[in-house]
């Protein structure tokens, strides 16, 4: 008889199946009696089920086991109110209460807004001409006629059809991070926040995370397919927004 | 369904150290599984459930479909940026003790793994669901899940060794 190869993937599709209960008697009948008979399949199933244990320990003890006390006190409350307040800046760009993003959204809409780093800069022609006609960036800036410094981040197309540029601005030492939409040939500001940078030209944080989670809800929730590459970018400036 | 009943908070209540388990698998960062956990939770006080709706089943599914959200977000948004560095990844969960360098090679290996045959084999091996109920959460045939675990395993035995003095 031919001697079967080591680590056959059969063979471990066999054991694991066995393993998680999910052979029916005759099959365990089977392996049972190969188990008996042959000592590397069984060496086999020894080590599979020793990783098994070793994995069980591993998330069922140490951090793998510590549970955020803010989900454990949501769900102890009476009511469907969701307060997470301070959540860790920004891994995921999501993760903000819907309810307050929604809110948060709703002020940061309106182009002039006030915050804390100063009034928001509205859609100005300038503006407007930028977008319509620069390419995104990774890092660097083009500078405005009004002297702004702007950096297209990215460009995707929003679920109604239009498409929306992330962006950056920077002027007066304050700086934003916004995205706008092209509506009826007009660039329209939908969401901006405020930004501080750091030394570095190509890193930036946020001066306000809930204002960098609105921007990034916003996208979230609009985006209807991944950005645009860059030679799509520009095949797309050169058509004037026309998609081919 | 705009709201949780005492039971089903009861019940989510009882899963949250699973779903945790869960969200580690398919982040693969400790930080990531937490915030992903977090707005898991948001997502069910905010929506509610069925009432006829098995609570631990649900709640996968929502962070499940989270965390694909999530990837389609991270997506868009990287075309053009730096990707964020993970700085603590699963590496970073083994909890000390006499076992730890062995538990450091498993998380290690179990970070090497492909998200789908994690989140699968964390389903079976670690939460103990059947090849149905894992199907059902990841939104896949259950052969798919026979297949991924199979492989999960073996990719962790061939990265931390068979029993060679037995094979």
């Amino acid at each position: 008889m031919a001697e079967r190869p080591i680590n056959n993937p059969d063979d471990i599709q066999l054991l694991s199946l066995y393993i998680d209960g999910e052979l029916d008697a005759v099959a365990i009948d089977r392996l049972e009696t190969r188990l008996e008979r042959e000592p590397q399949l069984r060496a086999q199933l020894d080590t599979l089920q020793k990783n098994d244990a070793l994995l069980c320990q591993l998330y069922k003890s140490g951090p793998a086991t510590r549970i955020p006390a803010k989900a454990t006190v949501a769900l102890s409350s009476t009511d469907n109110v969701v307060v997470f307040p301070a959540r860790r800046k920004a891994r995921l760009p999501f993760a903000i209460a819907a309810t307050v993003v929604m809110g948060i959204a709703a002020v940061l809409v309106q182009q002039n807004l006030m915050t804390g780093a100063g009034r928001a800069p509205g859609m100005d022609q300038g503006l407007a001409d930028a977008l319509e006609t620069l390419p995104s960036r990774a890092d660097g800036w083009d500078t405005l006629a009004d002297g702004s410094q702007l950096r297209a981040v990215l460009t995707f197309p929003a679920a109604d059809g239009r498409w929306c540029r992330e962006f950056m601005l920077a002027n007066d030492e304050k700086h934003w991070r916004g995205v706008a939409c092209r509506d009826n040939d007009t660039w329209v500001t939908q969401v901006m926040g405020s930004e501080v940078f750091l030394e570095q030209q190509t890193h930036y944080r946020t001066a306000g995370a809930e204002d960098d989670l609105a921007v990034a809800r916003f996208i979230d929730n609009t985006a209807a397919d991944v950005a645009l590459g860059p030679a799509q970018e520009q095949q797309l400036i050169d058509a004037g927004w026309q998609a081919p | 369904m705009a709201s949780l009943t005492p039971q089903q908070k009861q019940a989510l209540m009882a899963e949250l150290a699973g779903l945790k388990r869960f969200g580690l698998s398919l982040t693969g960062n400790p930080a990531d599984a937490d915030d992903l956990l977090q707005l898991t939770v948001e997502r069910l006080l905010d929506r509610g459930m069925p009432e006829d709706a098995h609570p631990a089943k649900w709640a996968y599914r929502v962070c499940r479909n989270l965390w694909i959200d999530e990837i389609r977000a991270r997506e868009v948004r990287s075309r053009h940026q730096q990707a964020e560095q993970a700085s603590d990844t699963l590496q970073h969960i083994s909890p000390g003790g006499e076992d730890s360098a062995q538990l450091e090679q498993v998380a290690k290996a179990m970070a090497n793994l492909a998200e789908e045959q994690r989140a699968a084999l964390t389903l079976v091996a670690v939460e103990g669901c059947s090849y149905a109920e894992a199907a059902e959460i990841l939104d896949v045939p259950i052969g798919t899940i026979m297949s991924r675990v199979a492989r999960a395993r073996q990719a962790l035995a061939d990265s931390l060794g068979w029993d060679r003095d037995k094979l």
